[in-house]
């Protein structure tokens, strides 16, 4: 059974608080049900003896009411347990919800990417809902099955010694044969499980790629595919699931077979005198409930399993590490004197070998325009993700503000002074204002506007139904990728306290005629700001005091665009790799 | 139950499956009603052997027979199950099958290939999702439900036959099980579930929103808004779980309740009419003993019944699928080498559309000719591209090829187009069976030799399965180029005479972009390409370049000759450039 617990029990499930507390009490009332079931058992078996030997209506009168309130409690008691535990279960998971939120705050996007949104999004909703069904289902049952029959078991010692002492032999018979048959064939069944995710991937792979499968005209033919692949895995499943269900069938066979032998034996000593009916029946009454724990355990085993798997895995992004000392920095403004330094910083993404950025040193001074370039896979995207803090450097006290040495760029402090604009700036599903005001608190409706019509949106603005509170993102109105880089815009013109924006390939999957139209409006905002600007579109280069050249994560050139375009060297190279030609 | 006729008023896909499997059907149930049988029975026989023996029979051979029928049934009980099992779980694969089948075709008919994303995988898994529903439907609620009717059939006619006062009171406490709570929870859960949904509907969405901007939130430093905002539905799911849970909790103890009433009317009817003899009374313990397994299959009846809301949306879902299928048109063969593609005065607007996206557009396109087509995103170049292949009909206007309506050639298409566009899909199987998909009649050599010319023969070779490496879930075991370049394979086996490129560069940085369109231009240079670009890259390899704005082209000519009439377009074209 260790290795059966072991597979449905994740251990920090007795770490969560209070859980002593809960185990005890709850034993207590699992132990006065384990009562109640043997006074039931007993009662009923007076009541049916009584009228084996013709007595009168009258005489199970008092036997029938005390199985009648015996039967009363044992269920009361299951509704009770359920009561009990239901607050404590309710309190860790919503605890678990709030703490998954807060922690996926403090993670941060680049950690969350890496998991997947929708990932992070069902364990928020299913996974923790799983871990309610899990803790409710698991605590219950354990101790059920390590009270109930054995109590019931002492009771039955004690009417009559042979049939306990078969009873309880057979219990770790039945147990071993179910982890025989049944781990060879659950591991089996679990792998078929990984099987059916396969299958049902299959599925949606092919429906995904259904345009390309109409384009090359194998559309239609294709759904002989499907129906063939899906009867190729019944029959696979079918033949695995043969196996499988023998470790539930060995479960059954032997506590059915059990309860026959134990009447027939009955039968058997009642024969030979050697017992009265009212015990021989007592211990009949009782066997089934013998074995009602075991088998409710085993029964639900995949819900078990599930729930177990959606609680480590909580468990485990809850104690994921994090960026720690994000107040080493004194608050600041950035301004004219303010200065960044990189000083020979590395970064390794995890479960990598090749560090990404290699050996970066640049010392940024004041309101400057920093152009990043580079082929892609260079590190821009990177070196910016680590100026915003999203990434730690390898080492600490490599990056610095004013001079005070940082472990990293993940510093309340610093954030707060700037603006990250990426290729798709995210939109949220609330109104056009609110958007354009994330960043400020209690922003006048006037300066919103004054904002937006900086940022190029007021005729834009002016067609929608609403205006500025239209609402748009996700299930509302679709904003295309040029107004949605100007929303980003209107943000930055809004705020005028964040001094530092961080474009990262802003107008990358722009068309050009847009790209043009929105590049008039992005250059007012230049002014006054340290700009730094990851981009692969050249003609951005041009608007730049300052250029650093990426290649494989090395900072291979920097300086003024006109610096580099009189060395001949990577700046010069890269331009000319990237430019088309007259026409 | 008005909303039970509801729905499966015009169902294709739950009632034809259960005739189709009829027989299996039939069998399942059987099993089923067994397994709960054979369990009473054991109770009920195990309950007249010790009465029997208590009374110590002169003759063993008096309990011969309870002697043999005890084990009989116990092994007959886990024996039922088994193959119950494996019989019901057999019917529900074979119908997942059918599903599966069924659920490609209709969403065949309507699929387009011209695709910018795929963002309708959401909808795709939502559908897929509906199948396992459709699954569940069968093995937890309909098939325990009617084994339970036929059980409780069974138990009513059986203590009717002996005594009809009893099995009246049998009829109606029972029913209650089976009958009165199951759809008495179907409709308390309805509306909980309704709300339930919408609740948590509204949590995903708006976390999925947070978790997304995740980055804003972190920068704007709003963490106790970010946290405050998940309060109230964090609070909202709380409660309705409560509910459910308090609910479900007192139900399974009314249940049992009702259980308690039945036995007790057992025994009283066993104290009336079995103590007249000493062998009608060894009776008495059967039908006690029995009554527990026998009702074990009543108690969960309410629990599935009152999953049926989730499982009546997913039955709607898929049925609201095979409405407004697209109209037959009848097919045609194209005859001889392509000659000319003519589009005249086509006109289309989408039917909930205010506007014409496309507005009495008119040109000719001949063998070999090069298009680039360009214009702000929205303007209509998909839509464009949909009319071009058929996947679209015009409102007015045609569209054909040799003099044939490209709708009447939907059946030859692939030897019509070929086409290319911004993610291609490479299906989660070899290199080797992905490039094949172009021509399936295509022999290894040839597919080595289409992958040789988009260059990617070495890296494919250095690779240690080769030609048989798995690409992975949606080809991400390559880069999008080499994606790119897999497809572009994929194509030269086609050998289609017309190519369609929509945008297939634009997710590629400038090196790979030009590489690749340097590279797509040498190899289709005797094909006609009408490509769907965003910027002026490469635009020096076509003939002619077209501005679509507003539903008609509004700049055209030879790159060149535009460059030196059009400022707009030299300013366009600098800018691209880097100027």
């Amino acid at each position: 059974m260790s290795r059966g617990s072991e597979v449905l029990i994740d251990k920090r499930l007795f770490n969560l608080p209070g859980m002593r507390r809960y185990v005890i009490i709850l034993g207590i009332l699992v132990f006065l049900q384990a009562i109640a079931i043997i006074v039931q058992a007993r009662y009923l078996s007076i009541a049916i003896v009584n009228l084996w030997n013709l007595m009168p209506i009258g005489s199970i009168i008092l036997p029938t009411s005390i199985f009648t309130v015996a039967f009363l409690c044992r269920h009361l008691l299951t509704v009770w347990q359920n009561r009990v535990l239901f607050p404590f279960v309710e309190k860790t998971s919503g605890d678990m919800r709030e703490s998954l939120m807060a922690k996926i705050f403090r993670l941060g996007p680049a950690e969350i990417d890496k998991r997947g949104t929708g990932n992070i999004v069902t364990m928020a909703l299913e996974g923790i809902d799983q871990v309610q069904t899990y803790l409710m289902l698991v605590i219950i049952k354990m101790l059920d099955m390590s009270i109930t029959p054995w109590l019931i078991l002492i009771y039955i010692l004690f009417i009559r010694w042979e049939q306990a002492l078969f009873l309880f032999i057979i219990f770790p018979v039945i147990i071993l044969f179910m982890v025989i048959l049944g781990l060879a064939a659950q591991s089996k069944a679990d792998r078929q499980y990984e099987g059916y995710q396969h299958l049902s991937n299959h599925f949606v792979d092919t429906l995904r790629g259904l345009s390309t499968l109409k384009q090359l005209g194998l559309s239609k033919r294709y759904a002989n595919n499907v129906y063939s692949v899906s009867e190729s895995y019944r029959t696979e499943t079918m033949s695995t699931l043969r196996i499988a269900l023998t470790s539930t069938f060995a479960l059954d066979f032997f506590t059915t077979l059990s309860i026959a032998v134990v009447a027939v034996f009955l039968g058997f000593d009642l024969l030979d005198g050697k017992v009265m009916l009212l015990p021989a029946l007592t211990i009949l009454v009782l066997a089934p409930e013998y074995f009602l724990p075991i088998r409710n355990f085993a029964n639900d085993y995949h819900a078990t399993l599930n729930g177990k798997n959606a609680m480590s895995a909580v468990l485990d992004v809850l104690h994921q590490p994090e960026m720690k000392q994000r107040d080493e920095l004194p608050d600041f403004k950035w301004n004219q004197d303010s200065m960044l330094t990189l000083d020979h910083v590395n970064f390794t993404y995890p479960e990598t070998t090749q560090p990404a950025l290699k050996n970066i040193s640049v010392t940024i001074k004041g309101m400057q325009k920093i152009g990043i370039i580079g082929a892609s896979g260079s590190g821009k995207s990177t070196l910016i993700n680590l100026i915003g803090g999203f990434l730690s450097p390898d080492k600490p006290d490599q990056v610095a503000i004013d001079g005070h040495k940082l472990p990293h760029l993940d510093q309340a402090a610093w954030q707060k002074n700037f603006l990250y604009i990426p290729q798709n700036p995210y939109l949220f599903h609330a109104t056009l204002a609110d958007n354009i005001s994330f960043y400020v608190d209690n922003a006048s409706k006037q300066s919103i506007e004054d904002a937006a019509q900086r940022a190029g949106l007021t005729e834009w603005i002016k067609r929608l139904p609403a205006g500025l509170d239209t609402m748009i993102g996700e299930g509302a109105r679709t904003v295309s990728g040029g107004q949605a880089q100007r929303i980003a815009l209107a943000r930055a013109f809004l705020d005028t306290d964040r001094k530092v924006l961080l474009f990262d390939e802003p107008t990358a999957h722009l068309d050009i005629e847009t790209e043009a139209a929105l590049k008039k409006d992005i250059l007012p905002v230049f002014s006054d700001h340290l700009v730094f600007f990851a981009t692969h579109r050249l003609h951005w280069i041009g608007e730049m005091d300052y250029v650093l050249v990426m290649d494989h994560g090395k900072l291979v050139e920097q300086g003024t665009p006109a610096e580099l375009a009189q060395k001949n060297g990577d700046y010069v190279k890269l331009r000319s790799e990237m430019e088309a030609s007259d026409l | 139950m008005k909303g039970l006729r509801e729905t499966f008023a015009h169902d294709t896909w739950v009632m034809p499956y259960l005739r189709k499997y009829k027989g299996l059907l039939i069998l399942v149930l059987f099993l089923g009603f067994m397994t709960f049988f054979s369990g009473g029975a054991l109770m009920f026989n195990s309950g007249y052997l010790i009465s029997e023996a208590a009374r110590q029979p002169s003759s063993i051979i008096y309990i011969y027979v309870p002697v043999v029928l005890a084990r009989a049934f116990g092994i007959a009980r886990p024996t039922f199950r088994y193959i119950e099992r494996l019989t019901s779980h057999n019917w529900v694969l074979k119908i997942v099958s059918d599903f599966r089948k069924k659920l490609y075709q209709t969403v065949e008919r309507k699929a387009s290939a011209i695709q910018r994303s795929h963002q309708t995988g959401d909808i795709l898994s939502i559908l897929a999702d509906d199948i396992d529903h459709i699954e569940n439907l069968y093995l937890r609620t309909v098939f325990p439900m009617v084994i339970g009717w036929l059980l409780y059939l069974f138990i009513v006619i059986g203590v009717g036959s002996l005594n009809w006062v009893v099995g009246l009171l049998m009829l109606l406490l029972l029913g209650i099980i089976v009958i009165v709570l199951p759809l008495a929870s179907v409709a308390t859960n309805g509306v909980r579930e309704y709300r339930q949904h919408q609740i948590q509907h509204e949590f995903y969405t708006n976390l999925t929103d947070e978790v997304l901007g995740l980055g804003d939130w972190l920068i704007s430093g709003r963490y106790d808004d970010f946290i405050n905002l998940q309060k109230k539905p964090i609070k909202q799911i709380a409660q309705l779980r409560k509910k459910d849970h308090y609910f479900q909790w007192w139900r399974s103890f009314f249940v049992q309740f009702v259980v308690l009433l039945t036995t007790i009317t057992l025994l009283i009817w066993a104290a009336n009419s079995f103590t007249a003899t000493k062998s009608l009374a060894n009776w008495v313990a059967a039908f006690a003993l029995a009554i527990f397994p026998a009702v074990s299959p009543f108690l969960n009846m309410s629990q599935g019944l009152s999953e049926w809301p989730v499982y009546r949306r997913s039955i709607e879902r898929v049925n609201q699928l095979d409405r407004d299928q697209p109209a037959k048109v009848d097919q045609n063969q194209l005859e001889g080498h392509f000659k000319e593609l003519k589009i005249a005065n086509v006109t289309f607007k989408y039917p909930d559309g205010d506007r014409n996206i496309v507005n009495d557009i008119s040109m000719t396109i001949h063998p070999g000719e090069k298009v680039a087509l360009l214009g702000p995103s929205g303007t209509g170049k998909s839509t464009f591209l949909k009319l071009l292949v058929g996947d679209l009909i015009p409102n007015d206007g045609q569209i054909l090829a040799n003099g044939k309506d490209v709708s009447s050639l939907q059946k030859v298409r692939s030897s019509l187009f070929g086409i290319l566009d911004q993610q291609p899909y490479l299906f989660d199987t070899t290199v080797m069976n992905n490039v094949r998909l172009g021509n399936t009649n295509a022999t290894d050599d040839e597919i080595k030799d289409a992958i040789a010319a988009v260059g990617l023969k070495d890296l494919i070779e250095s690779l240690p399965d080769q030609y048989n490496t798995e690409v992975q879930e949606t080809g991400k075991r390559f880069s999008g180029g080499e994606r790119q370049r897999l497809s572009l394979a994929r194509i030269l086996l086609q050998d289609a005479p017309i190519i369609i490129l929509d945008e297939p560069t634009v997710s590629l940085d400038p090196i790979t972009e030009k590489k690749l369109l340097d590279q797509v231009f040498d190899l289709l240079h005797n094909k006609t390409i009408i490509w769907v670009t965003h910027h002026l890259a490469g635009i020096a390899h076509v003939d002619q370049v077209r501005f679509l704005e507003n539903g008609h082209f509004d700049m055209q000519g030879t790159p060149q000759e535009l460059y030196q009439q059009e400022p707009r377009f030299r300013q366009l074209y600098d800018l691209d450039r880097g100027k």
